[in-house]
């Protein structure tokens, strides 16, 4: 087998093709993205068989889980609804996962830099949106059906910002990506 | 002692509030003498990984293009009826967290599927890789037996009670990992005995790794060779 990945393309690109209802695709990543990642880990010349890609996209969505339900439990014991990115590397720390708490402080850390700097530019240009609106309005398009290596590219510049707890179209999807309207964000 | 009831379902040990992650772990257990080099290079390996990530995310300034679907990721968080509200940010972090999980588990198989001389990962070398790391745990129920006896199987074929090395890898360049260079050396893979692999590991863990009925299972399937 080439190590192209030949799941990509298709009406049920992102789980497994006709072994799969498109609800029960839901439950894992794209087949395509897990595999693009796990040949970043590997040397140039190796293979990837089916078998494995589907095992380790059972384990990501396992890994989600995982960590969301420690998570959640940390968020019912403080008798708060929201779970943030703080529960999770807590949730990872208790896990066994503090080598990934590390790297995802600094990251998380300049998300919510430039997210307040969005957030400010988008107050400057809109009137300010309701601090109340639900985190049910967050939501995008799924990237599976992007071909092959447009995962790299620069997107959009957006001008309103997308990361809050307010509905917003930074995230939304441009021509690349199918729903480029504000609608596309709307739960579905 | 945290309450895991959203994962009952799964056989996993306790957290570690003390312990470290495999790699630290790996790099804390003294273990047997034979198997100190090969200990030593999953270690060195990892420690590349790790080093890499962080000069990555260091220089990440665009949160717009991610390696995995935010909307995807948020729909398996909320599968758990439990879960009521996420924040924004808790997909693109997850996004992020996710990568560096396939990533780790990637490499940790690749190096079972390298001591087998294999060019292509398997699921049985992702097997191997899950009954090998502690933090891997909760994962014991995706793989079947017979994935594990397969390794087993394997095990038992290419062991020869030698251990294997391979020399350290210099900057890999494009690649995170580079590829042990087994043709100018010695030509030879050998697999370790797994349950000296058991022992090692064990030894290396602070907490019990098998604490566990389902995971005692398992570990009796792949000390049978």
């Amino acid at each position: 087998m080439a190590d192209s990945d030949n799941d990509s393309g298709g009406a049920h690109n992102a789980g497994k093709g006709s072994e799969m209802s498109p609800r029960e695709q839901d439950r894992f990543l794209p087949i395509a993205n897990v595999s693009r990642i796990m040949k970043k880990a590997l040397p140039a010349n190796a293979k990837i068989s089916k078998d494995a890609k589907e095992t380790v996209q059972e384990c990501v969505s396992e890994f989600i889980s995982f960590i969301t339900g420690e998570a959640s439990d940390k968020c019912q014991r403080e008798k708060r609804k929201t779970i943030n990115g703080d529960d999770l590397l807590w949730a990872m720390t208790t896990l066994g996962f503090e080598d990934y708490v590390e790297p995802l402080k600094g990251y998380l850390q300049r998300f919510r830099e430039m997210e307040g700097e969005k957030t400010v530019a988008a107050r400057d240009k809109d009137a300010p949106p309701p601090t109340n609106a639900t985190n049910s309005a967050y939501e995008s398009p799924s990237y599976a059906a992007a071909p092959g290596g447009i995962m790299m590219h620069q997107g959009h510049v957006y001008g309103s910002a997308g990361f809050h707890q307010v509905a917003g179209g930074a995230i939304k999807g441009g021509p690349v990506y199918p729903g480029p309207g504000s609608n596309a964000g709307r739960p579905r | 002692m945290e309450n895991n009831q959203q994962q009952g379902a799964q056989a996993q040990s306790g957290p570690y509030p003390g312990g470290a992650g495999g790699s630290a772990g790996a790099g804390a257990g003294a273990g047997a003498a034979p198997f100190q080099h090969l200990l030593q290079q999953q270690q060195q390996q990892l420690q590349m990984f790790w080093s890499y990530q962080r000069q990555e995310i260091e220089h990440v300034n665009d949160f717009k293009n991610h390696q995995l679907p935010l909307a995807r990721i948020k729909k398996i968080m909320k599968a758990d009826e439990d879960v009521r509200m996420i924040s924004a940010e808790a997909p693109i972090l997850f996004a992020k967290a996710c990568e560096l999980f396939i990533l780790e588990l990637t490499i940790r198989s690749w190096l079972h599927a390298d001591e087998n001389k294999r060019r292509t990962l398997q699921k049985n070398d992702i097997a191997a890789a899950i009954t090998r790391t502690d933090i891997f745990d909760f994962l014991v129920d995706i793989v079947p037996r017979d994935e594990i006896k397969d390794d087993a199987a394997l095990v038992g074929a290419t062991a020869s009670g030698v251990p294997y090395y391979y020399p350290p890898i210099g900057q890999p360049a494009g690649m995170m990992i580079g590829r042990p260079a087994v043709d100018p050396a010695t030509g030879v893979y050998v697999q370790p005995p797994s349950q000296a692999w058991q022992s090692v590991w064990q030894s290396a863990a602070e907490d019990t790794p098998y604490g566990t009925g389902a995971q005692g299972n398992l570990d009796g399937q792949s000390m049978e060779f």
